[in-house]
């Protein structure tokens, strides 16, 4: 392949067979001998199994639970406290019981009103509110971690402050609302369980069924089929599904298809944690940061799941962009018998940053100070240390720009434009925000290093094609694309000749997780290296194959207990413009333009990542204003997607972005992640330019029309 | 297994009457309401359990025609037949377009959105402030009522179940010197229910007031409008005096009462009713449409 | 037994005639281009042709469509419209996880058909009933636009 620069787009590799609509997902499959599997699932929150009642069953249909497991009955993620089928404790409202099984759905779905249930119930906890004040009770704190300056210094730096700044903020649900919604199948065959669905991480998958299954490494084999989106929500969810049909398919030695409905879907399944964040900042007279102590406290939901790497994200980013003098922190993923909260693209960076930006605006607000400004004082530079005592190793281009946007959007123009039209017009008003971003990229710390251990694999076939033989899903973040010409590129081979079949257990080596914003950096690297080795050995006509395996970049050591180290290899990099329009009798706002500068090392491919760019914002920018999901004694309110309220084509403005060059070593051709980046700095530019609209500070996202008419309501109050 | 399900889908309008005579059945137009109402899980037919009547095909429910001032609108007609046709005034059509999404308003009938008789309806706050009448059919002959009569409730109407929706009929007077609107307070641009809703309806002589109107949704069981409040205004002139306005507006304080839900609050919704209400009275001028 | 014409063939189903239009294209048909990701009308991946017009046909009971013309993805799929928008959609980079996608073409389709010429903003509405979570509309949004350009002339009816 001989593209001048990587960043020069090429067709998707997949693209046929999506735009016409005949590339199969797992929905679309139908294979011999196979039966649907539906759940009952649990009606109360939290309690314990008495009895279980299921109702005669007509021939065909069975009952799946508990005691079909092979081995034990949990879902192998990190902690082993998510039973595959709840037999004992149940611990929230939806939390799967049992399967039935058989070939039509409605006799499965009448079968399932008929299951009887005797409980003991117990008091749950519903709300992060409540899980914070028993946070010392037993079980309720599922992780926590602290770090940064000793609390002593702090507090003698507190008596001398100026002023002592304190707030809370709040953020919601957010769910990822993948257009094809989960769906999983078991193929029962004498010798293996094949499990193929919508999915990101086949290796989590293939271990959660070596478990449960208590079997062999060849009794089980996985395979993606075409993911219908996935955005973190089928990072660790499709696990639990997974062991569900295969369990059900050993034990009824039939294939069992199981697919959610869209309102399961959205009640179900792993959303993005509610958090709470306390900010407590000391200031001098003139509103200079003298030192911060921030507590991160995440809605875990059920179980613990992924939530305490989550948390580690969330922590790591809670002093955002910024040099913080004196910074602490310390959060706690905490226990509610609510729907488990999980991966979503960000992995509690949207939280910290949401948090992070809103209170450095208000800071700047007591500082008299244009909050652009007042941010780019604390901007970390080349050097600088992180909160971990890491480092900041590689170049950082964010003055660049930043200053690039403030000539685009003409900043302070368009302020003083915006107070003159909100000045005469009373309806509506109009404000102008900004975000500033990073994202780690790749697992924090030496997870790649010590759990992950990633390898992959060139094939080279007689006629000289070659594929790629990873496991990591394209889940229309278009990695088949960027890999396969990273490959091409590297052997000098046309882009056609390189191929990256859906990826299988049975042929594809572990390369990790598609998570992240790993795949690109890490992966591409070791695919990059691998096709340097191939294009040595090349031999005409011959099979060859190529193995690589991950090698740690040199940095400082991280320490999970100490919170100590280079938590990242690398970071991308994000400034975001946003203007708005409020309207102040319905509290409605519009996006009316939205700028982007990012900064992820050297682009693979320019279409691929504006894609990246537009669908991330858009999730980014809605998380701030627009999306919400709420639950009421345990139960999620919005079970449809219009309730939820997703961004329509109508409400997305197009987006002016630009990416700035700057190659990372360790990344192949130069390039980092990008994937997570894009959406992280969506909800706090619309919140600043919410807050610029009105002169009115929040603390919390999604900041609905209710929340603005609410607060129009009260300062109506206080002005009289 | 499930029953049988019958269906029945009549060439004319007669036989669906003699048939709806006989027999207690689920009435289908464009289905966007029934289908959702009954879905079933994925995969499944909806469950349906009285006999089901299609409508939607009928040509004599899908005309649109004027009997002298009067407005007459097949009550089959979709959205997107509206949106095309001529005759339909301009704030209605505007009312139309934030219905859901083209496909929607490609099926979706006017007459089923009066007969869902949702308080998130988005036709029937303007149907209200029109006096929009409505023509029911049956054996027995032809039965006209007010839209505020026919909708008592959240998907309640007095329809006898021999009956069906024939027409809407717009009166004569929304064309001399009216203006009206419809205003949507959705959650997003497209694809949204109404959080709340709108309708406003004045008729001017000069600066004087000859008539004026309104009409709230999703604020109640069914739409809130009281003519005795109207009524107070009648005569005045404009722009209205602040204590006029602030009359009308703690009027209708007392009498909205809206809910919370998954949607919005009580609060939000009762705010904005009343912001939408103070603005559209505060207006220094109305433009006829 | 309810007959109709699918992609152009007269065709019979004995399905109850509240079935869904969807269910049957998928499971009686194996056309599996018509997909679901709601089945309440509110994501439009479902999205068909009746009579030319658009809509969904999660929420179409079978029995209404007696001697109606449906069409799904297959059936535009040789059209030189069907390949425009296929170009356009591939320049313009419109298309992700790919599921909404045909329901998005068929929005399209149906856009261009009716207004061969439309501004952003009706692009903006034509697929608005039509959710798509990975692009964020706006290289779909370019995708149309670039559709009506090349495909300048073909839109329109005979
Ligand atoms: C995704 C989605 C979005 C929507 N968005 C909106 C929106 O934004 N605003 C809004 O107002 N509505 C909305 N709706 C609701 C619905 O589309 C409208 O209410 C529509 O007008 C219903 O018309 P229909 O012909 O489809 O009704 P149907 O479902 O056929 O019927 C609705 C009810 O009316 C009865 N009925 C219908 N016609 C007659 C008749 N002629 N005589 C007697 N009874 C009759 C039926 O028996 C049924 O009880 C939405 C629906 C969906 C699925
Ligand atoms: S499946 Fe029909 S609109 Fe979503
Ligand atoms: S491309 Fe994934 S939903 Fe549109």
């Amino acid at each position: 392949m001989n593209l001048k620069d990587i960043s020069t787009s090429v067709p998707k590799k997949d693209h046929k067979g999506k735009v016409s609509g005949q590339l199969a997902y797992i929905s679309d499959l139908k294979v011999e001998n196979m039966v649907f599997g539906v759940l009952y699932r649990s009606p109360i929150a939290y309690g314990k199994i008495k009895s279980i009642q299921v109702p005669d069953l007509p021939l065909g249909y069975e009952v799946v639970g508990a005691e079909d497991i092979p081995g034990p009955n949990y879902v192998k993620i990190i902690k082993e406290d998510q039973p595959i089928f709840a037999n004992e404790w149940v611990n929230y409202i939806g939390e799967p019981i049992l399967m039935l099984v058989g070939k039509d759905l409605d006799i499965l779905y009448g079968l399932l009103e008929k299951v009887k249930i005797e409980w003991e119930e117990y008091q749950a906890i519903f709300t992060l509110e409540e899980a914070i004040k028993q946070k010392a009770a037993p079980g309720v704190t599922m992780a926590n971690y602290e770090f940064g300056e000793s609390l002593e210094i702090i507090s003698a730096i507190e008596q001398g402050a100026h002023q002592i700044i304190e707030e809370e903020y709040d953020t919601g649900y957010q769910e990822h609302v993948y257009l094809e919604p989960q769906g999983m199948l078991a193929i029962y065959k004498d010798d293996e369980i094949v499990v193929q669905g919508s999915m990101q991480c086949l290796y989590y998958i293939k271990n959660a069924l070596i478990t449960a299954l208590d079997c062999g490494d060849d009794d089980v084999r996985v395979v993606q089929s075409p993911t219908g989106g996935g955005f973190g929500g089928k990072e660790e969810f499709p696990s639990m599904m997974a062991c569900h049909v295969a369990v059900a398919a050993k034990a009824v030695k039939k294939s069992v298809m199981l697919v959610f409905d869209r309102s399961e879907d959205m009640v179900v399944t792993t959303k993005r944690h509610p958090a709470k964040l306390k900010y407590r900042t000391a200031l001098d007279k003139e509103g200079n940061i003298l030192s911060m102590c921030v507590e991160v406290y995440l809605d875990g939901g059920a179980n613990v799941g992924l939530s305490s790497v989550v948390l580690q994200r969330a922590l790591l980013n809670s002093a955002g962009v910024y040099k913080i003098p004196h910074f602490h922190a310390k959060g706690y993923v905490l226990k509610t018998h609510t729907v488990p909260n999980g991966a979503f693209r960000g992995f509690g960076a949207p939280q910290s940053f949401a948090g992070i930006e809103s209170h450095i605006g208000h800071l700047s607000k007591r500082a008299n100070i244009d909050p652009l400004e007042y941010k780019r004082k604390y901007l970390v530079k080349q050097g600088d240390p992180t909160i971990t005592k890491g480092n900041f190793r590689d170049p950082i281009l964010m003055e660049e720009m930043i200053e690039d946007l403030l000539n685009t959007t003409d900043y302070k123009k368009k302020k003083v434009e915006f107070q003159t039209f909100n000045h005469h017009n009373q309806r509506y008003k109009k404000g102008i925000g900004t975000s500033l971003f990073l994202h780690g990229c790749g697992f924090t710390g030496s997870g790649e290093r010590d759990h992950i251990k990633a390898t992959v694999k060139l094939f080279k076939s007689k006629d000289d094609l070659v594929s790629l033989k990873i496991s990591n899903s394209d889940m229309g973040q278009g990695i088949y694309t960027t890999l396969s010409k990273i490959v091409a590129k590297e052997l000098d081979l046309p882009y056609e000749k390189v191929s990256y079949p859906y990826p299988d257990t049975k042929e594809v080596p572990d390369s990790g997780p598609t998570v992240a914003s790993r795949t690109t950096m890490i992966v591409g690297k070791l695919l990059e290296r691998a096709a340097k080795k191939l294009k040595a050995q090349w031999q005409n006509g011959v099979e060859q194959e190529v193995t690589e395996n991950y090698v740690h970049r040199e940095m400082i050591p991280w320490n999970e207990l100490t919170f100590t180290g280079d938590a990242y290899p690398a970071y991308s990099w994000g400034v975001n413009f946003v203007e708005v329009e409020v309207d102040t009798l319905t509290g409605n706002v519009k996006l009316e333009n939205v700028y982007a500068n990012y900064e992820v090392g050297k682009v693979i491919d320019d279409r691929v990542m504006k894609g990246q760019i537009d669908g991330g914002l858009a999730q980014g920018l809605a998380y701030g204003y627009l999306e919400k999901m709420t639950s009421k004694e345990g139960r999620i309110q919005q079970k449809s997607i219009t309730d939820y309220g997703p961004p329509t084509s109508m409400d997305v403005v197009s987006i002016q972005s630009k990416v700035f060059d700057n190659p990372y070593a360790d990344g192949p051709y130069g390039a980092k992640g990008a994937g997570e980046l894009t959406l992280i700095g969506g909800a706090p530019a619309v919140q600043a330019a919410i807050e610029d609209a009105l002169q009115t500070p929040f603390q919390q996202i999604p900041i609905t029309p209710e929340v603005i008419i609410e607060s129009l309501w009260l300062r109506e109050g206080e002005e009289g | 297994m499930a029953e049988k399900i019958i269906a029945y889908r009549f060439d004319q309008v007669d036989q669906t009457l003699s048939q709806l005579n006989k027999e207690d059945c689920t009435i289908i137009a464009g289905g966007t309401d029934v289908m959702v109402l009954y879905k079933s899980r994925r995969g499944v037919p909806p469950k349906i359990t009285k006999p089901i009547v299609f409508i939607d095909h009928l040509n004599e429910l899908k005309q649109v025609y004027k009997k002298g001032k009067d407005l007459h609108i097949g009550a089959c007609c979709t959205y997107s037949d509206l949106l095309n046709d001529p005759l339909i005034p301009t704030p209605l059509k505007n009312a139309i377009k934030t219905i859901a999404a083209p496909a929607i308003r490609n099926r979706g009938t006017l007459g089923g959105n009066i007969c869902n008789a949702s308080p998130a309806g988005d036709t029937l706050p303007l149907l209200y402030v029109y006096n929009a009448k409505l023509v029911l059919r049956s054996v027995s002959g032809v039965r006209i009522v007010a839209i505020s009569d026919f909708i008592q409730g959240v998907r309640r109407v007095d329809r006898k179940s021999n009956e069906i929706l024939a027409e809407i009929i717009l009166p004569s007077e929304l064309e001399e010197g009216a203006y009206a609107v419809f205003e949507k307070v959705g959650n997003r641009n497209a694809d949204a229910i109404a959080k709340v809703g709108f309708a406003g309806y004045i008729r001017t002589n000069g600066e004087v007031i000859k008539d004026i109107r309104f009409a709230f949704g999703a604020v109640g069981p069914t739409m809130v409008r009281s003519v005795d409040i109207e009524k107070k205004l009648i005569g005045k002139t404009i722009p209205l005096a602040g204590a006029d306005i602030a009359q009308v507006l703690s009027a209708f304080d007392k009498i909205i009462k809206p809910i919370d839900d998954q949607r919005s609050t009580a609060r939000y919704r009762k705010t904005v009713a009343l912001n939408l209400l103070r603005y559209f009275l505060s207006r220094k001028q109305y433009q006829h449409n | 037994m309810i007959t109709f014409t699918l992609n152009g063939r007269k065709v019979e189903t004995d399905a109850p005639p509240s079935a869904r239009l969807l269910d049957v294209i998928r499971d009686e048909y194996l056309l599996i281009g018509t997909k679901e990701g709601c089945g309440e009308g509110e994501c439009g991946a479902c999205s068909i042709f009746v009579n030319n017009l658009l809509q969904n046909s999660c929420l179409i009971p079978i029995g209404s469509i007696e001697g109606a013309e449906i069409v799904t993805i297959e059936g535009i799929m040789e059209s030189d419209q069907f390949k425009i928008l296929d170009e356009s959609y591939s320049e313009a980079g419109g298309v992700q996880c790919g599921y909404c996608i045909p329901g998005m073409v068929m929005a399209s389709a149906a856009l261009l058909a009716q207004n061969p010429h439309p501004s952003e903003a009706e692009i903006r509405e034509g697929i608005s009933g039509n959710l798509c979570r990975c692009t964020g509309y706006n290289m779909i949004v370019d995708a149309i636009n670039l559709a009506a350009k090349k495909g300048d002339g073909l839109w329109q009816k005979k």
